[in-house]
């Protein structure tokens, strides 16, 4: 029972009266990586921030760390347990890559400044981001280099889980490969990731478990080979379809 | 004209000086108390809790919304009859310090609402608090936008301070009127009152292009 990191149960979430989640409810397993999927506007962002309350749901549980952390007061430092990487990368513009990653050590962790500095540089080294690109600030940066500071913030708060929406949606094709890199390579590692993409090869080779959200509802989830490659579903389906078709894999047919 | 001008340099020259002096601590102290104000008052009006923000918004209107001089003679004259006494310079500091409190803010709060939220949220994401957010986020990056309007503050104060006169303080305009009336050379005295004020107008917004310079994130371009 312990090593089910987060459970969700029968999420929903309103905007303006609007469903956006309906029933939402999954679980992930320590050390999992997990991949939704779905078109835009199907509520995928919703669900990232819910699971770290930058969105508050209107019903249902999610229990983390054997906690129920919707009943909880104290959000920061639920928030401080699970990482958040933007599709828009986020950085703060006002620091330098290091302090970008430095900031949660000393502000959050209460680190003392030499102990965050070194844990800082540990994690800037684990995804590629080399001495000569500390003092930067982001505005210096490509997006993929933000985007590795970004998983590095990220990283350095040690977290149990690591949230990604759409991490690399903002990138030029060349460079999302040096954050797939990052991200396979944590998802090696067992780190605990729930990834919202539309690299399907990615999901291919690293998701346990895929999910396809639509209209804030879970239409299909398991294997990749499955959900990707023989969806049941007729939406899951022509979707797949058309993502095969942008991302060259096989013969789908073309809607 | 011109011996006139070098005879009230030389003469009365220190005593402008004094005045300057005081012209100075007045613009100085005002200006400090108008920025932390000025802060303190744009955070609660943009993170702050309801009541409070209706409170903060008052100030502001009330504070733009009449005369600095009926500011600085409600604290000269009237305060006095509710037993509350402060000196002329002292006066002067008070009522331009928080009428300047009020613009200050005006200027960081609109600096503040553009700061990207993405920002604030990728705060809250690794754990630090609303206010964490605010003070370390959105502040820094908000005085450096507002650094242009913060700094035409500072000119507008200085040159303003000599409201101060109205009340006695012996600030330059104070002085200047002393010096006029004594050698009634009044073309000349204000002529050399202009210049002073010009040229320490000048020397100010140097002293702020320098810290925007100083300040600017390399890479960024606002
Ligand atoms: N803050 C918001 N205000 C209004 N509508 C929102 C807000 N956030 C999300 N929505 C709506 O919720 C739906 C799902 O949004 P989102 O979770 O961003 O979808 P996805 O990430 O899958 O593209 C969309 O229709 C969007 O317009
Ligand atoms: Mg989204």
């Amino acid at each position: 029972m312990r090593d089910k990191l987060l459970i969700v149960e029968d999420l929903w979430k309103f905007i303006d009266g609007k469903p956006i989640l309906r029933g939402v409810a999954f679980e992930i397993n320590e050390g999992e990586t997990k991949v939704i999927l779905g078109p835009s506007g199907a509520g995928k962002s919703t669900l990232l921030r819910c699971i770290n309350l930058l969105v508050m749901p209107d019903k249902g549980k999610i229990i983390f760390d054997g906690e129920d952390i919707l009943g909880k007061r104290d959000i920061h430092s639920v928030r401080s347990k699970i990482g958040f990487v933007f599709q828009h990368f986020n950085l703060f513009s006002h620091m330098t890559a290091l302090e970008n990653v430095m900031f949660g050590l000393i502000k959050v962790k209460k680190m003392s400044k030499n102990e965050a500095e070194k844990k800082a540089k540990g994690a800037l080294a684990a995804v590629g981001i080399t001495e000569e690109l500390w003092d930067k600030y982001p505005a210096q940066l490509s997006g993929g280099q933000q985007q590795r500071v970004a998983i590095a913030r990220a990283l350095a708060m040690e977290p149990k889980l690591i949230l990604f929406d759409e991490p690399t949606s903002a990138l030029d094709p060349e460079l999302i490969w040096e954050v797939l890199n990052v991200m396979e390579r944590l998802a090696k590692a067992r780190m605990t990731m729930i990834v919202v993409t539309h690299e399907i090869g990615f999901a291919m080779r690293v998701a346990d478990e895929v999910m396809f959200l639509d209209n804030g509802v879970i239409l299909e989830k398991g294997a990749p080979e499955q959900v990707i490659l023989n969806p049941r579903n007729e939406r899951v389906k022509r979707f797949m379809d058309r993502m095969k078709y942008v991302y060259s894999i096989g013969k789908g047919n073309v809607y | 004209m011109i011996s006139e001008l070098l005879y009230i340099i030389s003469k009365y020259g220190p005593l402008l000086l004094e005045g300057l002096k005081t012209t100075f601590i007045i613009t100085l102290i005002s200006y400090f108390i108008g920025f932390v104000g000025g802060i303190s008052i744009a955070i609660t009006r943009t993170f702050l809790h309801k009541a409070l923000k209706v409170f903060a918004h008052i100030y502001v209107e009330l504070f733009r919304g009449t005369p600095m001089l009926v500011q600085l003679f409600f604290v000269y004259y009237a305060l006095p009859e509710m037993g509350i006494r402060f000196d002329p310079i002292l006066s002067s500091i008070i009522a331009i310090g928080l009428n300047s409190a009020a613009y200050q803010s005006e200027y960081i709060r609109s600096a503040l609402s553009s700061i990207p939220y993405a920002e604030i949220e990728a705060a809250y994401s690794i754990g630090l608090t609303r206010f964490g957010a605010m003070l370390y986020i959105a502040l820094p990056q908000a005085v450096r936008i507002a650094i242009p309007t913060l700094t035409n503050e500072a000119i507008y104060l200085f040159k303003y301070s000599s409201i101060a006169y109205f009340v006695t303080a012996p600030e330059l305009m104070y002085m200047g009127k002393l010096v006029a009336t004594q050698t009634f050379l009044y073309v000349e005295v204000y002529t050399v009152l202009a210049i002073i004020y010009v040229i320490f107008s000048i020397v100010l917004s140097g002293i702020a292009r320098y810290i925007e310079k100083k300040l600017q994130i390399p890479g960024y371009i606002v």
